[in-house]
């Protein structure tokens, strides 16, 4: 048998997935497929109620219910409290309700069926208070206080906070209100966006097993066991070594699964029962209580010379946070940081409040912030390029960040290839001609483009990496992959690192107990940053091997080197050289011992520079490496109705290197179409506090017919200098500026400037014809 | 909870005759009600078994009859319906998706009578007649007459849709269903069933119905048999669009507003109509 | 609770089933009592398309199709779409074409998009784009899965 080959399924290589096996064949198991013996199912009682407090329980009826073993309320939970930047949640509802839809009591039975029936059965007196359903009801003189006790959370950063503002930050740069004198022409303008669900295909769940003396095993749908495990230690007041978290394989997350959801209220169930507990949120659950896009309302301001010069740019966001505070102050922070967006503005002051509501928690989503106001900041640059009738695309070119240029803040960025993508994303679309390119009959069509840049980075991180007896490889992580194919990556560099097949790593499914820390699935972080830790462990393993190589055939390391299929060697001897199995069964069985290679790291590159700005109550000091892209969209509207379809896109984002082509082209396509729906059809709609629309009959995502087929990817690599073989994420940028694009689009098409999205039908062809109206 | 398999129309009357029970068609609706807790009949008759229903037949006179439990995919490929009859099988193919398609009945949907769904208009366009039958005996309403108001139907309790009732389209029609939806196989925004007959430039027959944009399908066969034997130009078609607008008593909801169905209803009548003459004259 | 005992024939196998109730869903059966989890539920209401299996041969949704409704039908899953140990012209395309991330909606799609391999002629990218519209993946953006289908359809003999 010949060797595997090596190259073919290294980096570079577009390997299909480890798991697409399993997955084709309907094996793979998600949380909803696990069953454990003895298990009871449990079910959620949730507040009808906004804002109430809570007077009373009657949980007889559902505790009489046959079949019911256990029913918990917030008087049977501890007192603690999770959240990822201020410590405002408590795991069930506790005095008080914040949010129509929270949950408020749980039943465990032995079926579903009766676990849900008993919710039901279950009585809670409430005394309502005033409801505070928007930001502006929140900031109002006279607003109900949602968290009485905000003053006294624990936070995480140097939150700046009082009444309902949860978190208000500032940055900035130069001096804006000098600036505008210099400017030539304005534009101004306040934008808006929704709410818009995450919309995994899987709903959440969660199953908590607990032994003999008490330490829990919680399996569930998730983005981090190690987030997992934390928070519900800090709700629950349990010590970390007491919850063992694990993940079967995860129906997609987009942020939705980051942050706690059910797990709390099934570890706590598993300790009051003793048995094992299983919740699975049913759709409608999954849209009132897990979590979903923040709506932005945006107020932005940009100045540039005659030229075309970019000047100066003011921006203030208000932020619905919900009822808790989650992802929400990150999401603010990093909205901020990425308002200027990838261009040279000397001139840069931006704010933004964080405003609780009894509305659902909002949270972590794809972009994480970066999409609302990109669809502010892009519009705004063709605007301005419209006001002195340039070419859009020229005027980003002209003002665009060139390589060796900081971000926002003053914050490094060490590779862009942000002129490559705006160069091929042309090219490609064929933007000078694609304009007189004709519209079917009853259509209007035309280009818009957006550039953007995102990060990839945060926070702590590891691998280890072993060689086993036979020489082959398992590499241990603690990253949870999502289905956006990181155990692929991983693996992938691993194998090119050692030099062997992918096939000869298998990857460890990440454990608490076993993995090294990994904070999680998110902010494009996992190919960065759980990738350098891999090239770093298994750099160590790679010299442990020639250690021994050099120890047998008595030479220096220096002159050993790692040769494909898994062999190493005297450099320029092809004959003298070592499989692994043979340096491991020494390492194993007579000399030095196993071969462990471990590495961690933890994101430590400032993201601003405090001599060139200002920045208050900025969450992330420490952010990330930059990467960039930029889109181009061809939109069709129907004359008759005013619905607009994305027909055709070019999508050019700089990763650094494609690990796995095949898995990139995947994500700047999902992202595309995210970006897509929240740009044109999806919207949570609310009635006050309330989601009117939780169901995928009311919520609109694109189906395979409302996506365009003809989704051009084009991939740039800028290496990163200290990214794993250069790599850089890619998982969030390909949706940033996917409502930029298309809005730009639009308004080319149809001469109406729309600054609210979803760019719906109604929307787009009021504004059809008033601008036809007015020519 | 009763679950009963009739095999024959009058065994599944006989089992209707009871307390909160419901036929179960296609399921496609009354599933997902149940799975919602939003309903919990005490009995459900399913007519999967009940031959008689499943069947369509095109008449020596050209009227075709569609039992109650065709699905949408049969409805939609279905070559007895020709000519203006063409509206139904139009309709019927944008229903939905297509595992929908394979399982929701055109009873089924006519008894549920979403005023969104694209049967109700496309019906009330060929001046269809809906077939009941119960356990006092047998009786047909035009679809105008059965669909009375949102979400509810001419349908007495113990009573079931036996069939729906084309008749036939005078030769050389057009039948077309223009449907607006936020994405593919979403309930209408606002549609249009259109049939449409021309000899030469003279309009020689015209039914329009528009759904969604009210608790029934809007008809105004008034003003219809006033433009027989006109041209059909902007200014007939302004004048149907326009009593058709005082028809229509939209609702605003999570597809759209009131409003835009109000602006956007008139422009689909258009655009549905220049289409079929298009597609007319085309043809001949 | 009672209910009634069931024969239903799965992927070419009678599968006897007690105390089904009424209201239990086909879904419900495959899963919970049949071991075959390869069916999911996203949304329980026929809109996301997880749940679909064929019932003779025709893609349904099985969330909507109440177990009782079903004996004596043909219901195939995505585990019978080809023997234990090999893969069927779909399945291998769709997993060497990186047309799946998440895997989720994949059970549906592969059983949606049988059905439409089904008639044994090179299939276009807009029948595969309608052909798979009632299967929501939020992850893939559809297009190697619809390029995945075309390309099993023109594979075929």
């Amino acid at each position: 048998m010949s060797p595997p080959d090596t190259a073919a399924s290294g980096v570079g290589a577009s390997l299909p997935r480890l798991d697409a096996r399993e997955k084709v064949t309907g094996r793979a198991q998600y949380i909803a497929d696990m069953v454990r013996p003895n298990m009871l199912h449990a079910a959620i009682h949730a507040s009808p109620a906004a804002h109430a407090l809570i007077t009373g329980y009657d949980t007889a009826e559902a505790s009489a219910v046959p079949g019911v073993a256990c029913v918990l309320t917030g008087d049977d939970f501890p007192d603690g409290r999770m959240g990822a930047f201020i410590k405002d949640e408590p795991a069930i509802a506790k005095g008080k309700v914040r949010y129509p839809g929270e949950p408020v009591a749980v039943v465990a039975a032995e079926d579903e069926e009766t676990a849900r029936r008993a919710a039901a059965l279950i009585r809670v007196d409430y005394e309502d208070l005033p409801v505070a359903a928007t930001p502006d009801d929140a900031m109002a003189p006279d607003a109900p206080v949602i968290h009485e006790d905000l003053p006294d959370y624990f936070k995480v950063f140097p939150a700046i906070c009082g009444g309902n503002v949860a978190s208000e930050t500032e940055l900035s740069e130069g001096d804006v209100d000098a600036a505008w004198a210099e400017c030539d022409v304005i534009v101004e303008g306040e934008f808006e966006t929704p709410a818009q669900a995450h919309l995994s295909i899987e709903p959440v769940g969660a199953l908590a097993e607990v032994d003999a003396d008490g330490r829990v095993t919680l399996w569930s749908a998730n983005q981090s066991v190690f987030r997992v495990q934390a928070n519900v230690c800090e709700a629950l007041q349990l010590p970390m070594s007491k919850l063992r978290c694990l993940t079967p394989k995860v129906g997609a997350g987009f942020g939705n699964k980051m942050e706690p959801h059910v797990q709390p209220l099934v570890v706590q169930l598993a300790l009051k029962t003793g048995r094992p507990v299983r919740l699975i949120l049913n759709r409608t659950e999954d849209f009132e209580t897990v979590r979903a896009r923040h709506p932005f309302k945006i107020r932005c301001k940009t100045g540039a010379k005659r030229d075309g010069t970019l000047v100066a740019r003011e921006l203030s966001a208000i932020l619905d946070c919900g009822a808790y505070g989650d992802d929400s102050p990150g999401v603010l922070g990093y909205s901020l940081l990425m308002s200027r967006g990838p261009y040279r503005i000397p001139h840069c002051r931006t704010s933004g409040k964080l405003v609780y509501t009894n509305r659902m928690r909002f949270g972590a989503f794809r972009g994480f912030g970066n999409p609302q106001v990109t669809f502010a900041t892009e519009s705004q640059i063709d605007e301005i390029a419209g006001r002195l009738g340039m070419d859009p695309l020229d005027l980003r070119v002209k003002n665009m960040m060139r390589p060796g240029d900081r971000w926002f803040g003053g914050g490094e960025v060490a590779s862009n290839g942000l002129a490559e993508c705006i160069e091929k994303a042309s090219a490609a679309s064929g933007w000078r001609q694609g304009r007189a390119r004709a519209a079917p009959s009853g259509k209007r069509r035309a280009l818009g483009v957006a550039a953007c840049a995102h990060i990839s980075g945060l926070l702590a991180t590891g691998a280890i990496v072993r060689l086993l007896e036979d020489g082959s490889v398992v590499l241990n992580t603690g990253a949870v992959d999502i289905g956006q194919g990181s155990d692929t990556v991983l693996t992938q560099m691993c194998a090119s690192a050692l030099r062997v097949p992918a096939d000869r790593v298998a990857i460890a499914s990440p454990d608490t107990d076993g993995s090294p820390y990994n904070w999680g699935t998110t902010a494009s972080r996992v190919t960065y940053t759980t990738g350098r830790s891999v090239v770093a462990a298994a750099g160590h393993v790679a010299e442990e091997i020639k250690r021994h190589a050099a120890e047998i055939f008595e030479c220096a390391v220096g002159d050993l080197e790692l040769r494909d299929g898994g062999r190493v060697g005297i450099k320029g001897v092809p004959d003298k050289e070592l499989s692994y199995f043979e340096v491991s069964a020494r390492a194993h069985w007579a000399a030095g011992g196993p071969i462990v290679g471990a590495d961690t790291w933890v994101y430590n590159q400032p993201s601003v520079d405090p001599k060139r700005a200002i920045a208050r109550g900025l969450p992330f000091p420490q952010i990330g490496v930059y990467s960039f892209g930029c889109m181009i969209a061809a939109v069709e509207i129907d004359e008759t109705t005013g619905k607009a379809d994305a027909v055709e896109v070019w999508s050019a984002m700089d990763v650094g290197r494609a690990i796995n082509p095949g898995s990139v082209e995947g994500q700047i396509e999902g992202g595309f179409v995210q970006g897509m729906g929240f740009a044109l059809t999806e919207e949570m709609v609310f009635d006050g506090p309330r989601l009117v629309n939780p169901s995928m009959m009311d919520y609109k995502a694109p189906t395979s017919l409302d996506a365009p087929f003809d989704i051009h990817s084009i991939i740039v690599e800028a290496a990163e200098p200290d990214g794993p073989f250069g790599a850089k994420g890619i998982g969030e940028i390909g949706l940033v500026p996917a409502p930029a694009a298309i809005g730009n689009a639009v308004a080319a098409a149809t001469g109406a400037r729309l600054r609210r999205l979803p760019l719906t039908p109604e929307r787009v062809l009021n504004g059809l014809l008033e601008s036809d109206s007015e020519d | 909870m009763e679950f009963i398999r009739p095999d024959s129309i009058d065994a599944a009357v006989a089992a209707l005759q009871a307390e909160n029970a419901a036929c179960l068609a296609g399921g496609a609706t009354l599933v997902a009600m149940m799975n919602a807790d939003l309903v919990a009949p005490e009995r459900l008759v399913s007519l999967r078994d009940v031959a008689a229903l499943r069947t369509a037949m095109r008449q020596p006179d050209g009227s075709v009859v569609i039992g109650a439990m065709r699905r949408h995919r049969e409805t939609a490929e279905e070559t007895d319906l020709r000519d203006g009859q063409r509206v139904l099988s139009d309709a019927a193919g944008q229903i939905a998706n297509p595992p929908v398609r394979n399982m929701g009945t055109i009873g089924g949907s006519c008894a549920f009578a979403d005023p969104a769904a694209d049967y109700p208009p496309a019906l009330a366009a060929a001046d269809a007649r809906i077939a009941l039958v119960g356990a006092e005996g047998r009786r047909t309403l035009p679809a105008d007459a059965f669909f009375v108001d949102w979400y509810e139907t001419a349908l007495e309790p113990g009573e079931l849709i036996e069939s729906v009732i084309l008749p036939p389209a005078p030769a050389g029609t057009a039948g077309s269903y223009t449907k607006l939806a936020r994405v593919a196989g979403d309930f209408a925004i606002a549609s249009v069933a259109l049939v449409l007959g021309m000899e030469g430039d003279a309009c020689s027959h015209l039914a329009v119905a528009v759904g969604a944009c009210g608790p029934a399908p809007v008809r105004r066969r008034d003003v219809e048999t006033e433009l027989l034997g006109g041209g059909l130009g902007d200014s007939e078609i302004r004048r149907l669009t326009d009593a058709l607008a005082d028809g229509l008593d939209p609702v605003d909801d999570v597809r759209a507003s009131a409003d835009y169905r109000r602006r956007v209803a008139p422009r689909l009548v258009r655009q549905a109509i220049a289409e079929a003459k298009q597609c007319l004259s085309g043809t001949q | 609770m009672t209910g009634a005992s069931i024969t239903l024939k799965v992927n070419g196998a009678d599968r006897p089933v007690a105390a089904v109730a009424p209201w239990t869903t086909l879904l419900t059966v495959l899963r919970d009592e049949l071991g075959l989890t390869g069916a999911k539920r996203g949304c329980n209401q026929g809109v996301c398309g997880a749940c679909t299996v064929t019932i003779d041969g025709e893609p349904v949704r099985s969330c909507l199709s109440l177990a009782l409704n079903c004996t004596d039908c043909e219901i195939a899953t995505v585990e019978g779409l080809a023997p234990a140990g090999s893969l069927a012209p779909v399945q291998q395309a769709l997993a060497e074409g990186n047309a799946l991330q998440c895997g989720f909606c994949t059970p549906g799609i592969l059983i949606a998009a049988h059905a439409l391999l089904r008639r044994n002629e090179p299939l276009s990218v807009d029948e595969v784009r309608a052909g798979l519209s009632g299967n929501l993946c939020r992850c893939s953006g559809y297009k190697k899965i619809v390029e995945a289908v075309v390309r099993a359809s023109e594979a075929r003999p």
